[in-house]
């Protein structure tokens, strides 16, 4: 591993600035030791999770990650079509620039559906928004849209890992990995990178969304639960005193401050001593991220808590504002769950399902725009919307009763809000059929090469030596759609 | 680059400069074409000749070699055949025209001998694409530190330098330095004393030759191999369906490590394990031996997408060779699938060139029930010691619970089934057909999955059956399932592959196309099998040997590849192999880039060292542990980690010139198998189907789908089974070894990361798994009586391998005194041990 690529953005400032920078506990403590040797330190072992400035100024500090698990119908939430209601129950024509899946889909058998929802447009923008939220669209001057993204696959796992991951294929880092191994983490007391799934259970391919891959493990996301203990092993033994606990640890740091006596200049054994003070004061924090008693029953009432149908995600969203106000850096929220009518996966029965889909992230995700917005935190926080691809605006069961729409990985939307976000702006465009993008399609990468920017990273320069390249989320770099940055 | 006339595929046909020459296209192709076929088609390759293409016309055939030698007609044997000079002229009985020959010779003349041709070494080209030269050790001042010749380059270059190596470390910290190194686990109390103690001058040898002939070498080393294979139970993905199979392999490796096969072999059985016997006569094809069927997993191991036809086809054979590549030859030649190598002189024509060796590779078709379509096993004998007997009894003792729990399961169903009955028949209109139908036991799983799908406002009807009904139901699936696996996985089937069935059977030979950006739909140029040409200096296609019957054309690509990476004449293959071994045992290789040897990864610290290294390797027949024996005999290995050197210090802080022996944090796995080993409950034994520890209680809850497990906690001893046995699901892995950056590899991984992060302490200190061991440790050290200091004394020795200190004593017992219940003092005192760094980390 070459050092400068695991800690490419403090290469400017010397190691007493950075000790100094990122004095919340870890540095300070590092520093009279580490100054005593003359060693070129290898901040990033020390602590992988310090603070490292942005490649360019950016408001955005923080970033909440929605992730639609199985499919959301782009036709029936965000991607406003009043063409396809004249192609109702017809055959759609061939298209060009389609392949796969997709084409096979249109030569065969079909019939067109349109919506079967009114649009309703809403706020100075008169941004077009379903009427299935009605709460999303009283923050549509909010929200900035990308239609017609491409992804590079046309089914859940794969195309959850190139969302989620900037590959189709297994084994790369996750969006939020990227961001705390460019950004690292303001709170070292939490993870930099936290994770609450639906609570009915996990996505497609599991763990593997909020995986590290090639970067190092300090990188991955952390499973929070949204009640109780929120990380795995958080809690001693139940016999165990917090007091005791803290005499058991002074006892492990005096035999390692004596192991280290011995070995100076191990950056990694000093490193191990500092993680197990991290972990004792994480023990006391992060029960506290959530403990929703000091919330108003207003607060709790806006995001749907007192509505069982709104009481998973809005538990969910209403976590993340307080894991922002804690300054975790990255954090993923899925709705959905795989394999499952939990998961926005409608095959068959849209009209029955896409509502209740619908219900349960709506009234939860306006609460958390307008409670961020309210704490003038939506500034420094960039929020993400997103599925794994979007859908046909046509069925293939033709004799079905309780038609639902096929996978379409050329008609994802994406929307964005917060930060330097230009709010009522939109890039792309799909065709009067919401199949795909109109002209070149906007891939994957320009969206997530969008989110590191926004966030003062550029994809260009954020890399990690593996297996013989320079691997970026990008790949092969990404365009930064100007057109929804303010 | 020059664009050809359209050949008879009807494709542009792209070629390099170098080949575009002297109008073959418009003047010879079509002589040949119009004469030589149907015998030397794509397909016949009647003497492994073919006319097909401009590269399979040079390669020639199999009797005598590359038929153009360029700028010499006379020389080429191709005219030299089609005059006659060569028996028996060609074509058989009716010879070309004088005018066609001489258009021929017109051809070969203007073929410049050119540069391509030339071996690699004669242009001066780069270190890792010239074959080892053997190196003599250079001379050093200090030759009393020289034990073998490793330590003469090693004390060379710190000598250049000005550096001087530490002393030998003391034997306490060789012994446990051996015990991680060779077996991965701790030496006992009384392993440390007799070799600390041991008066023999033979004592260190002596070890290392017990440690090497030790079963758990092989659970080791063979961990190191599986991280290269992207080992996994599982595929990941979409239900992360299980690789039933898959343990075999692990197995397999194990055992290879254990026999010390020799590397060329283990490297042929894993590319072409079922092309190595040799076809004695024209019937039915030998069947490959099992241990070679299963050797063949290697390739099957990546992720598997979902089938999307010629794409998923290109995903997985452009994997293989990626993997070969690296794993093997230590070459990145992912990145040629789109565009040339920046890096590695390899073109992408050269990755495609590579990948027609799997051109011929198939899969058998998946099984019903095999949802995500990964594809069927082949028939692979349980061939290992005890083996057969083992799964027979053990498959047998399941299917006869299976039986009893579907009998039980039955009867439990016939209530529900008629409840369900009533139901529809009170909720349907009478004279509704369909309401008289029998419910089927389909139908009951559905009604009980969609009541049991309880998002809020599906649920809009009254439920048919009470809570415990579906509880007792999905129970009842469980186990039918889980004992369904665990028959599958003990089926005498290997995850393996073969070459596909060629004609009359089966369709002959694919023609590999170069693909336009690395996109499965833009087919360029058509490519024959080839090796890198920055390796052999030229582009000539390999030479496939095709049984004498031709019968079985499509058998031999793999093969001829195999034969190529595993030969002593290949200038990487000895080389990245050493270089792993002097990785593990030293935490770093001569080359830091262990599965990248190219102009990208890193130079050779000591690349006089590397191809001593390599050429000792070959001469030695290529076995592993005379390499182990090698290396662990220098006093470079034996030196000690402590060195306080201020000017190594300034001048090599990484210690890459060896100043010191590195200090190296445990893997996940060996922590894990260490804790357990300390509190005295690892369960030895080797090999089978995979084990499955508990889970920690947060994470068994989030692995449930709707309430079913998805993971079959293994109740007992097998979930105390070393970590290499742990069932290895992409999707979900023990956090604990997660944490200690030990994952389910996706891809080839070559070096582990040692991240520091505070989940390792919340895992060691709070987790379930170590609280439950640090009791048990516990317990040992009350077997040695209940004087505190005793047990303090017996706890360090069980895990740090040493007495404790004077003052560290002192600290401890007065801190154990204060803890009012001295069974929990005790508790506590294991967890402190197992927490802290010296237990994590080797000197």
């Amino acid at each position: 591993m070459k050092r400068e690529s695991l800690f490419p953005l403090a290469m400017n400032l010397s190691r007493r600035d950075f000790l100094c920078r990122s004095c919340n506990g870890i540095g300070a403590m590092a520093l009279a030791g580490m100054l005593a040797e003359d060693l070129r330190a290898d901040t990033a072992l020390l602590n992988p999770l310090a603070p490292k400035p942005q490649h360019l100024t950016r408001k955005a500090k923080h970033c909440i990650f929605m992730f639609m698990a199985g499919g959301a119908s782009q036709i029936d939430t965000f991607d406003y079509k009043p063409s396809l209601k004249k192609y109702a129950n017809q055959r759609l024509p061939l298209l060009s620039g389609l392949s796969g899946e997709i084409e096979g889909f249109l030569k065969a058998p079909h019939r067109a559906i349109p919506s079967a929802w009114d649009f309703k447009q809403y706020g100075q923008s008169g941004r077009y928004i379903s009427t299935l939220f009605p709460h999303i669209g009283e923050c549509a001057d909010d929200l900035a849209f990308v239609f017609g993204v491409k992804v590079d696959n046309n089914n859940h796992g794969p195309a959850t890992m190139h969302v989620n991951t900037g590959s189709p294929l297994q084994g790369s880092a996750s969006v939020g990995s990227w961001i705390s191994y460019g950004l690292g983490s303001p709170n070292q007391n939490l993870p930099a990178y936290v994770v609450i799934q639906d609570p009915r259970g996990a996505p497609v391919n599991g763990a593997a969304v909020w995986g590290n891959g090639f970067l190092p493990a300090a990188y991955q996301g952390t499973l929070f639960r949204s009640s109780g203990t929120p990380i795995l092993d958080l809690d001693p033994p139940e016999a165990l005193t917090r007091e005791r606990q803290r005499k058991e640890f002074d006892m492990i740091k005096w035999l390692n401050e004596r192991h280290n006596s011995e070995r100076p200049g191990a950056s990694d054994l000093e490193a191990r001593i500092n993680a197990y003070e991290l972990a004792f004061r994480m023990q006391k924090d992060a029960p506290e991220v959530v403990d929703l008693s000091g919330e108003t029953e207003q607060t709790k009432k806006l995001y749907g808590l007192d509505d069982p149908t709104t009481e998973g995600f809005g538990r969910q969203c209403l976590l993340a504002r307080r894991l922002v106000e804690k300054g975790v850096r990255y954090t993923l929220l899925v709705h959905g769950v795989e394999i499952s009518k939990s998961s926005w996966d409608d095959h068959g029965n849209f009209k029955e399902r896409m509502p209740q889909h619908a219900a349960e992230v709506d009234r939860p995700v306006a609460a958390l725009l307008k409670d961020l917005k309210q704490r003038g935190l939506l500034e420094d926080t960039l929020v993400v919307w997103a599925s794994e691809m979007g859908r046909t605006p046509f069925i293939n069961d033709l004799k079905s009763d309780k038609p639902g729409r096929d996978h379409n990985q050329y008609g994802l939307v994406v929307w964005l809000a917060g930060g330097d976000v230009k709010g009522g702006s939109t890039a792309g465009e799909t065709d009067e059929f919401g199949i795909k993008a109109l002209g070149e399609p906007i891939p994957l990468r320009d969206v997530h090469a969008t989110i590191l920017n926004l966030l003062g990273l550029s994809d260009e320069r954020l890399t990690y030596l593996h297996a013989g390249r320079f691997r970026k989320l990008t790949d092969i770099g990404g365009r930064v759609l100007t057109e929804v940055i303010a | 680059m020059r664009i050809l006339a359209p050949i008879s595929v009807g494709l542009l046909f792209l070629i390099g400069p170098a080949l575009a020459q002297g109008g073959f296209e418009d003047k010879v192709h079509p002589i040949l074409q119009n004469r030589c076929l149907p015998c030397h088609d794509a397909r016949t390759r009647t003497s492994g000749f073919s006319v097909a293409i401009l590269d399979s016309v040079l390669a020639g055939g199999a009797r005598h070699g590359r038929a153009v030698k360029n700028g010499q007609p006379s020389e080429s044997p191709l005219i030299q055949i089609l005059r006659g000079r060569i028996k028996p002229q060609m074509p058989l009985g009716q010879a070309l025209a004088e005018t066609e020959i001489v258009a021929i010779e017109e051809w070969i003349r203007t073929l410049k001998p050119e540069s391509a041709t030339t071996p690699a070494a004669a242009k001066g080209g780069y270190w890792a694409f010239l074959k080892p030269t053997p190196q003599a050790p250079p001379s050093v001042k200090n030759s009393r530190w020289v034990r073998n010749d490793i330590d003469a380059f090693i004390l060379n270059r710190l000598e250049a330098n000005s550096l001087t190596p530490p002393p030998e470390a003391d034997r306490k910290v060789l012994v446990r330095r051996l015990y991680f190194d060779l077996i991965g686990l701790p030496p006992t109390p009384q392993e440390v004393r007799a070799f600390v103690e041991s008066n023999s001058p033979k004592a260190y040898e002596e070890l290392v030759e017990r440690l090497l002939g030790d079963k758990r070498y092989g659970e080791r080393w063979g961990r190191h191999w599986l991280d290269l294979a992207r080992y996994a139970d599982t595929n990941g993905y979409e239900g992360d369906p299980e690789f039933a199979h898959a343990w075999r392999y692990r197995d397999y490796v194990i055992d290879a490590f254990n026999n010390d096969k020799p590397y060329d072999e283990f490297i042929k059985e894993q590319i072409a394990g079922d092309e190595l016997a040799p076809v004695m006569s024209a019937g039915p094809l030998p069947p490959p031996e099992p241990e070679k069927v299963v050797a063949l997993t290697f390739l099957r191991l990546a992720p598997f997408t979902e089938p999307r036809g010629e794409e998923s086809r290109d995903l997985l054979l452009s994997e293989m060779t990626s993997t070969v590549s690296s794993v093997f030859l230590g070459l990145t030649v992912g990145c040629a699938k789109c565009h040339d190598h920046k890096y590695d002189m390899v073109p992408t024509r050269d990755f495609y060139r590579m990948k027609a060796f799997f051109a011929t590779v198939q899969i058998e078709p998946a099984r019903v029930g095999d949802v995500q379509q990964l594809g069927g096993p082949l028939r692979a004998e349980f061939y290992r010691p005890g083996e057969k007997e083992w799964a027979d009894k053990a498959r047998a003792g399941f299917e006869e619970e299976l039986r009893t729990i579907e009998k039980d399961f039955a009867v439990f169903q016939k209530p529900l089934l008629e409840k369900l009955t009533a139901r529809r028949r009170r909720e349907k209109p009478t004279g509704d057909a369909s309401a008289q139908a029998e419910v089927t036991l389909k139908d009951l799983k559905k009604e009980i999955s969609d009541e049991g799908d309880n998002s809020a406002g599906f649920q809009k009807k009254e439920p048919v059956f009470s809570q415990v009904e579906k509880q007792q139901f999905q129970k009842f699936e469980g186990q039918v399932l889980r004992l369904k696996k665990k028959i599958e996985r003990l089926e005498p089937a290997a995850m393996s592959l073969r070459h596909s069935d060629g004609p009359p059977y089966g369709p002959s030979v694919p023609t590999t196309h170069v693909l336009i950006r690395g996109e499965y739909d833009r087919p360029g140029e058509p490519v024959e099998p080839g090796f890198l040409s920055a390796i052999t200096g030229n582009s000539d296609p390999a030479v496939i040997e095709i049984d004498r019957y031709k019968r079985h054309p499509t058998r031999g690509r793999r093969l001829a590849l195999a034969k190529w990476i595993a030969s002593s004449e290949n200038p990487l293959t000895a080389r990245v192999m050493v270089n792993r071994l002097w990785q593990h045992h030293f935490g770093r290789g001569i080359v830091d880039t262990p599965s990248d040897f190219g102009k990208n990864g890193s130079p050779p610290t000591h690349p006089e060292l590397l191809d001593w290294l390599a050429t000792r390797f070959v001469e030695g027949k290529w076995s592993v542990k005379a390499m182990h024996r090698l290396i662990l005999a220098s006093n470079t290995y034996r030196q000690s980690s402590q060195n306080i050197d201020a000017k190594a210090m300034q001048s090599d802080p990484d210690n890459r010139l060896l100043w010191r022996f590195n200090r190296l944090r445990l893997e996940g796995e060996v922590i894990r198998d260490s804790v357990l080993a300390v509190s005295g409950r690892l369960n030895p034994e080797r090999g089978g189907p995979p084990v499955f520890p508990p889970l920690p209680k947060g994470l068994d809850e989030a692995q449930k789908v709707q309430g079913i497990n998805t993971w079959e906690t293994s109740n007992g001893g097998d979930g105390r089974k070393r970590s290499v046995y742990v069932f290895q699901r992409r999707s979900l892995n023990l956090p604990l070894l997660e944490t200690f950056d030990a994952s389910v590899f996706n891809a080839s991984c070559d070096r582990r990361r040692t991240s520091i992060t505070a989940l390792q302490p919340l895992s060691m200190y709070n987790g379930e798994f170590a609280n439950l061991e640090a009791r048990h440790f516990a317990e040992v050290l009350q077997k040695v009586g209940s004087n505190l200091d005793a047990q303090i004394q017996q706890g360090f020795w069980l895990a740090l391998a040493r007495s404790p200190t004077a003052a560290e004593l002192k600290r401890l017992s007065a801190f154990l005194d204060s803890v009012g219940s001295k069974e929990e003092a005790l508790i506590g005192l294991c967890r402190i041990l197992l927490n802290t760094n010296e237990f994590v980390y080797v000197d």
